[in-house]
């Protein structure tokens, strides 16, 4: 069976003003399946996954060269607007970002900025949401207390909560459970095996077991170039690159 | 990100597997000269050092274990751990077969020799080569040569089968009296026996071939039929 190739990045170069961080990435990523991006801080994993959504647009003096299509569409092209942009590749951050204000208000927002405006419709998508997020049971009977009262790993599910709500097509995570204790760390990780049915998930991750675990697609980069991409499965049992497999056993100096 | 201490265990795990397949090489050659010289002594000394070979796979395991539980290897060394506990597991098992052989040499030793076979002889030298060239893979981490020790083991169940025929025409063969038929029978069978031990030690070599291929290449190449390996088919 061929699967459906959702983001095609072909060449891509990134730069912060002279530093060449991204060199010549290419790289294809299946629809509704987990890639993990790894590899040791400052090799570009992270500035690869903003690139996917336009997020370093946010950055002074970036600059991009070669391609990325989503569904065979440049996102880099002029005539991409990238607020829609960002509504199909949705991101989910390290540290827990809720907005202060109310559970239901946190998860209704995208839904409110992209003017729905009918209250039967926002109430059902906020539950949706929270359902997909694993969160519903834990919260469904204080929707309007302060989401900043919530634990740590509640918020994060509310933060995935929030990006789902606008039913992007994409979700990406940049260290989604770095910040959590092991019992969160493993309702993300439940989650994203649940939510890889119905959303292409990519996932920057500095913990290997955790990329082993949750992806079905690992790639390695290591100073802003990609080494390896492949299978998670082999990739972490039987890797085709000396580099990948001293990294991925600790043997990087 | 040099994970040293894990390194330093994992050489450690390795070194004493091949301490391991030192003991049972020797305990294996041991086992074949006690019958070929009918030295009880020599088998007694077998048997008794058993124990000790049992107690290293004990130890294998249990470190194998910790590392895999404490240290979440990947790759090759996920593959080093593995491919060592089963290693050790196929050791042990060689070790066993050379005790069966001492026990069998030993009550051999209570009688006149049978006239001797030339398969016996050219089986005892498979085996014995088999398990050498397993072992030296081990320590070389050679993959090729692991293949080439599985390429023997045809030959092994060939000598096997001679020896089994042999012995058959030497026990249905006339006597003339009862019991030295009896005596020729339990001799025979006696030696049947450590023929089995013998091809089993090469099935066993062959085993740990498999292993270090695995370990070297992340393949499993056990119950592939060798020309599909080699690409002939």
């Amino acid at each position: 069976m061929t699967e459906n190739v959702k983001f095609a990045i072909k060449n891509l170069d990134f730069f912060y003003g002279d530093f060449k961080a991204l060199e010549d990435i290419t790289l294809e990523l299946n629809q509704c399946r987990v890639s993990a991006l790894i590899g040791p801080s400052g090799c570009g994993k992270s500035t690869f996954l903003r690139c996917l959504n336009r997020m370093n647009d946010l950055i002074p003096a970036t600059r991009v060269e070669g391609e990325i299509l989503l569904d065979d569409q440049n996102i880099y092209s002029p005539s991409v607007d990238v607020v829609s942009l960002r509504r199909r590749v949705g991101m989910v951050f390290q540290k827990p970002n809720p907005f202060p204000k109310t559970i239901f208000d946190n998860v209704a927002y995208g839904l409110r900025v992209n003017g729905v405006k009918n209250k039967n419709l926002l109430r059902q998508r906020v539950e949706k949401s929270l359902k997909q997020a694993a969160l519903w049971d834990e919260i469904k009977d204080r929707l309007n207390q302060s989401a900043l009262g919530l634990s740590g790993g509640q918020q994060q599910r509310l933060c995935i909560a929030r990006a789902l709500a606008v039913e992007p097509e994409v979700l990406l995570m940049d260290e989604p459970a770095s910040a959590l204790d092991p019992i969160a760390t493993q309702k993300i990780e439940d989650l994203i095996h649940e939510l890889k049915n119905d959303f292409t998930i990519i996932i920057v991750t500095h913990n290997m077991q955790q990329a082993a675990r949750v992806s079905d697609i690992t790639a390695f980069f290591y100073m802003g170039r990609l080494i390896e991409a492949g299978d998670t499965e082999t990739l972490f049992t039987r890797p085709g690159l000396q580099q990948t497999e001293d990294y991925i056993t600790g043997r990087f100096g | 990100m040099e994970r040293l201490h894990f390194h330093h265990e994992l050489e450690n795990l390795k070194i004493t597997v091949l301490n391991m397949a030192a003991q049972t090489r020797d305990a294996f050659e041991n086992a074949i000269s006690a019958y070929v010289r009918r030295d009880s002594d020599l088998a007694q000394q077998v048997i008794d050092g058993d124990r000790h070979i049992n107690q290293i796979e004990v130890d294998v395991d249990k470190r194998a274990l910790r590392l895999l539980a404490l240290e979440q290897p990947m790759a090759r060394d996920l593959r080093m751990i593995i491919g060592n506990m089963k290693i050790s597991n196929e050791l042990e098992r060689i070790a066993d077969q050379a005790v069966n052989i001492s026990e069998r040499s030993l009550f051999l030793s209570q009688y006149p020799p049978l006239e001797e076979t030339a398969a016996m002889d050219r089986l005892m030298e498979t085996s014995r080569t088999m398990l050498k060239q397993a072992i030296a893979c081990l320590r070389d981490l050679d993959a090729q040569a692991a293949r080439a020790v599985r390429k023997m083991d045809d030959q092994a169940d060939e000598h096997t089968l001679q020896v089994l025929k042999s012995l058959i025409e030497l026990m249905v063969a006339d006597a003339p009296a009862i019991d030295k038929r009896r005596d020729k029978t339990r001799r025979s069978i006696q030696t049947i026996i450590i023929s089995r031990c013998l091809e089993r030690v090469g099935d066993l070599s062959t085993n740990i071939g498999e292993h270090v291929a695995f370990i070297v290449e992340g393949i499993n190449i056990k119950h592939q039929k060798i020309q599909e390996e080699d690409g002939e088919i």
